[in-house]
């Protein structure tokens, strides 16, 4: 099928409508955060005639506030998601398809249904519980509260997964000497690599962009994870905007890296119909 | 059976008990929380509370506030479920086609979606800043003023709903494209033997191949919008004059800066029933045991 001329003109105009309408805000955001202060007062450039070479909005943010503290208070909370998050639920997962577990379908269902509750909802019970534990306002309360929901996305995800890789190979590993945790280790933990990366992957976002969580579970400055404190830096000291789009453009980074090694995976884990948002 | 479980096997069946014990708890101690709150008074997390029954839920069922609150979530809700469809739908079936740079372009529609909202919120900000943000200049250069972007009502709906658009199309048009291409080639070339055009084709072919996948978005774009929080909160606060204060915002109001948990607990848990309808639903469109790993 040979496109006229027009046709395919109007599909590149459209393409390019659909790139400056994703990209342009994060283009703005960045730009802005490069710009001399003094000129975000100014008449607004498209394309900045001078470039900040000093840095001053990144290093007000990293030397001025708790910047620095909350993005290490954010890399522990969503590393340890991960961490926690891909032991449970890889077990969990594993088990439920390898044997014959009563009320499995229940299980799995339960756990669907756990994911799409709303943050929101979920966080005010959970403040009430930490807060008679003691332990609101602490970094522990964040990191189980992501794993509400973290949790039962990777048993989703990794139970598809699992379901679909054939039995007969652990059983020929079995055959041949190993013992079922050996099959385990040695042939299922490294074919379903994929699902393990895309579950990590999925964990990490959630954790590192959530808002609501830490929002309601965490007080002091010092506990704050990066969401919550670019946020409470926009309702501080108005008009900083250079800083906060520094801010911003910090948050967003590391995500754009992951993306761009791992976009294969990205676009799995969407496609399974198992990511929130 | 039993003689044949080793000692792995038995360790494996030991950690699950416990992975499996340790997640329920976490999952439904939250649930029965919440409706355990919902059904005493109390000013905060840590002060003493009094059993009142269903009284929490009969004040809260009363109130104008609630179920003006209910339409704005639904109006907010359908807006952007609309929006982010058909959006989605059309960026799919762009991306779909061959042009020169389609990796970037595809690459470029995903991007919104993989940023925290924290992040999309202060860029829309910042575009819709009072004095200095570019659009309220530019708006003021073709003559029309500058527009009250969050003092305005309807203004304030259409700034989340855009806000919301921008970020969570790219959900909808990933998802499309690769169910386009689960669509046999064949029966488009059958289609363009007869002569049918590009919208008959859409119409009688892609849409009923897909409608299974499509009801699945949908329901999972419901789900999601009608509880969203943060967006909502962080662009405007549930103002102007409660203009954009849905459930989930009246909620936090409620337990936080009204100190009535019970209140707050109470419309949690509504939500939590409406939205388990929808999941009830979900469940029927597409059964667990037929799920298909992709």
């Amino acid at each position: 099928m040979k496109k006229s001329i027009t046709a395919r003109t109007a599909v590149l105009v459209a393409a390019a409508v659909l790139g400056l309408w994703s990209f342009f805000p994060i283009y703005w955001m960045i730009v802005s955060s490069l710009r001399p202060e003094r000129e975000l007062f100014g008449k607004p450039e498209l394309i900045p005639q001078r470039i900040d070479w000093n840095f001053t909005s990144y290093r007000n943010l990293l030397e001025l506030t708790d910047y620095p503290l909350q993005f290490a208070n954010s890399v522990c909370v969503a590393l340890s998601v991960v961490v926690i998050t891909l032991f449970v639920s890889v077990i969990i997962a594993y088990v439920v398809t390898r044997y014959r577990i009563p009320g499995k379908t229940a299980m799995i269902g339960s756990m669907l249904y756990a994911y799409m509750f709303p943050p929101l909802l979920l966080a005010i019970p959970l403040l009430s519980i930490f807060a008679k534990l003691g332990m609101a306002d602490h970094l522990i309360a964040v990191v189980l509260a992501h794993c509400t929901l973290s949790i039962p996305l990777g048993v989703w995800m990794l139970w598809g997964f699992f379901k679909a890789m054939p039995f007969d190979l652990e059983e020929a590993a079995m055959v041949d000497g190993c013992s079922r945790a050996g099959a385990f280790v040695r042939v299922v933990l490294p074919l379903s690599m994929p699902g393990i990366i895309t579950v990590s992957i999925f964990s990490f976002l959630l954790s590192w962009t959530d808002y609501v969580f830490s929002f309601i579970l965490i007080n002091s400055d010092a506990n704050k994870t990066l969401p919550v404190g670019l946020a409470s830096l926009l309702g501080s000291f108005d008009a900083r905007w250079g800083e906060l789009m520094a801010g911003a453009t910090l948050i967003t980074l590391p995500l754009f890296i992951l993306f761009m090694f791992l976009s294969k995976y990205f676009i799995k884990g969407l496609t399974a119909g198992a990511i929130k948002g | 059976m039993k003689s044949f479980r080793t000692t792995s096997d038995k360790c494996l069946l030991g950690a699950f008990v416990v992975c499996i014990a340790l997640t329920l708890l976490l999952i439904l101690v939250p649930v029965l929380h919440a409706m355990h709150l919902s059904l005493y008074r109390s000013e905060s997390f840590v002060s003493v509370s009094t059993w009142v029954g269903l009284a929490n839920y009969a004040y809260v069922l009363a109130e104008p506030g609630f179920w003006r609150a209910f339409g704005i979530g639904i109006t907010f809700a359908l807006l952007t479920i609309v929006l982010q469809v058909v959006l989605g739908i059309a960026c799919a079936l762009l991306l779909d086609q061959p042009f020169w740079g389609r990796p970037v372009i595809r690459g470029l529609a995903i991007l919104p979606y993989l940023l925290p909202t924290v992040v999309v919120a202060v860029a829309f900000q910042w575009l819709l800043d009072g004095s200095l943000g570019l659009l309220t200049i530019w708006s003021e250069q073709i003559g029309i003023g500058r527009p009250a972007w969050f003092e305005n009502p309807v203004l304030a709906m259409a700034v989340v709903v855009i806000a919301s658009v921008w970020t969570w199309t790219p959900f909808v048009t990933i998802s499309f494209l690769a169910a386009l291409q689960t669509v046999p080639k064949s029966l488009y070339e059958a289609a363009h033997v007869d002569c049918a055009g590009a919208w008959a084709r859409f119409w009688h072919i892609t849409i009923p191949m897909l409608k299974p996948m499509l009801v699945v978005i949908i329901l999972l774009r419901s789900i999601w919008m009608f509880n969203k929080f943060d967006i909502i909160w962080l662009l405007t606060k549930g103002g102007p004059l409660a203009a954009t204060e849905h459930l989930p915002i009246m909620a936090y109001r409620r337990a936080f800066a009204q100190y009535d948990v019970g209140g707050g607990s109470a419309i949690a848990t509504l939500s939590f029933a409406v939205l388990s309808l929808l999941i009830v639903v979900y469940f029927r469109f597409y059964p667990l045991e037929e799920k298909e790993p992709r």
